[in-house]
């Protein structure tokens, strides 16, 4: 039952974006084309159990929503002016091979209309998840932590702002090249809330996560000769790869180095490593950088065998790009183990005085740690106070609480040994 | 056993249609359809030709008497989201068989 469950879900999830773009085809407007949808998926929950799921479930729910579509238009009264519009398409009827051109096409030019740059990048990440990943606004609202409220009113602005501007499907060829930056900015921002969230008390969010995923999954399938999209598709594979290994039963964050490699996902680093190949086959960028990192986490057979020195080579040529203290901060981590941690340490004294670093609780937690592994354990835990003091998830702070205790508990013996008179 | 309709109105949703929700509805739905016909208690269904148009499915049921009708429709109300009414077509018919 549960498996059976699953399957109708992932038709759902799959077919969502193209009732969407269909309909949105047929009403040009993003509010009417989701209700047509709605409807249509209302529509199989009264008929499939009673008549059965149809052999070709995607083809039933895109003519049940293609007439929706054309109900609701004629029913708003805009009748006349959209078949005045449906008469400058093209005589005669698309051939099947058309028709799914088309609708894949549509579903491309959906994504990229929600990623629309007249829209906040907030409301870009929102209207694409209800849009293209078929996330309720409740579902959206959970993963950000947010209220339902706050989410839908985002979605609303959000489509009525493509309303009032007139933002349509271009007739011709679908022009991602423009806006892919800005999709693929909104997928992965979208994973990194589900990967990384801010606040709350889980490590992960992984509806959101995956449905990220799924949607870079989606981009190499819609643009597959964008190398961009494949970058994308392979980070977030080796990121998801680790997904069970990340925290304890109790929720307790777990490192990169005590994490159990034989519980990553082979399906996923193996998806991760070919999609990596198809990215190579463009030029070199920063996604395809990050990447490229992420893999030599991914294919490694331990922590320690990881090649730290190659990573370095690869934030370099990463930071030649962009310019970050986030990107200096992991290089400074590859460093420590490549090097030793007070080979890392001058660099990380000088990225907690960056300004756009020094309010995170990242790099103070990774100066702790640097300095708890060279034996520093006063200043790691002058440094894990300064990081728990800023930390917003609850998981994360937990660890680093643990941390600074074994820190403390590693200065008292020192001490104890230091001053054996006091030892019992 | 006597015979029923049970007319389905779909309550208006009061929020967006959860992908995995309506995934679970729709089999939970069908494997309590298929109870109803191994026990006999499913004469026949009706669906309306303009799929938005009230009410959403009517259900013929075969049932001891109007308590376990009633039960019946409370079970599919729940687990449809419909608002059921249920309505004697006949009663005592000459078949006899699932909860009787």
């Amino acid at each position: 039952m549960a498996e059976a469950e699953d399957a109708l879900a992932d038709v759902f999830r799959v077919e969502w974006p193209k009732l969407i773009g269909a309909a949105f085809r047929i009403v040009g407007d993003l509010q009417a084309a989701e209700d047509a949808a709605q409807d249509t998926l209302v529509t199989a929950l009264d008929r499939w159990p009673l008549q059965g799921v149809p052999d070709r479930p995607g083809a039933w729910l895109m003519t049940v929503c293609r007439n929706r579509a054309r109900n609701l238009v004629r029913d708003s009264g805009r009748e006349q002016q959209r078949i005045e519009s449906l008469r400058r398409l093209p005589l005669g009827q698309p051939g099947p091979d058309a028709d799914q051109q088309q609708i894949a096409d549509d579903r491309l030019r959906l994504i990229v209309m929600c990623c629309h740059p007249l829209l906040p990048a907030d409301a870009q990440v929102a209207l694409t998840l209800r849009m293209v990943a078929g996330l309720t606004t409740e579902e959206i609202a959970r993963g950000f932590h947010l209220p339902t409220t706050t989410i839908a009113q985002r979605v609303v602005r959000a489509k009525r702002t493509l309303r009032q501007h007139r933002v349509t499907f271009a007739d011709g060829e679908v022009d991602v090249r423009d806006r892919l930056g800005s999709v693929l900015d909104v997928i992965y921002l979208a994973f990194n809330e589900g990967y990384l969230p801010g606040g709350g008390q889980a490590v992960t969010r992984e509806d959101l996560a995956r449905e990220a995923h799924r949607l870079a999954c989606m981009l190499t399938e819609l643009a597959p000769g964008e190398a961009e999209t494949w970058s994308l598709r392979a980070l977030l594979s080796f990121q998801l790869s680790r997904w069970a290994t990340r925290a304890g039963p109790d929720g307790t964050l777990i490192t990169l180095e005590v994490q159990d490699r034989a519980r990553w996902d082979r399906a996923l680093i193996a998806d991760g490593i070919q999609a990596l190949a198809r990215a190579r086959l463009g030029g070199r960028s920063a996604l395809l950088l990050e990447a490229e990192l992420a893999a030599c986490h991914a294919t490694a057979s331990s922590f320690a065998a990881t090649d730290w020195n190659a990573m370095i080579d690869l934030y370099d040529e990463l930071a030649a790009m962009q310019d970050s203290p986030v990107v200096a901060l992991n290089r400074a981590v590859a460093v420590a183990m490549a090097a030793g941690p007070e080979a890392a340490l001058p660099l990380l004294d000088q990225l907690t005085r960056d300004p756009s670093l020094r309010d995170s609780h990242r790099v103070w937690a990774v100066r702790a740690d640097l300095h708890r592994r060279a034996g520093h354990e006063e200043a790691a835990i002058a440094d894990y106070d300064v990081a728990i003091d800023l930390v917003g998830n609850q998981a994360e702070r937990n660890y680093l609480e643990e941390s600074r205790r074994r820190a403390a508990a590693t200065r008292n013996e020192d001490l104890a040994v230091k001053k054996p008179g006091t030892k019992g | 056993m006597s015979v029923y309709l049970l007319a389905g109105i779909r309550r208006p949703l009061d929020s967006d249609l959860t992908l995995a929700v309506a995934a679970r509805d729709v089999i939970a739905l069908r494997a309590w359809h298929g109870s109803l016909r191994r026990w006999g208690l499913l004469e026949s269904f009706a669906l309306p030709r303009d799929p938005v148009s009230e009410p959403r499915a009517c259900l013929v049921i075969r049932a001891t008497g109007e308590e376990a009708a009633a039960q019946l429709a409370e079970r599919w109300g729940r687990l449809s989201g419909y608002r059921v009414t249920v309505l004697a077509l006949s009663t005592t018919t000459g078949r006899t068989g699932g909860l009787s």
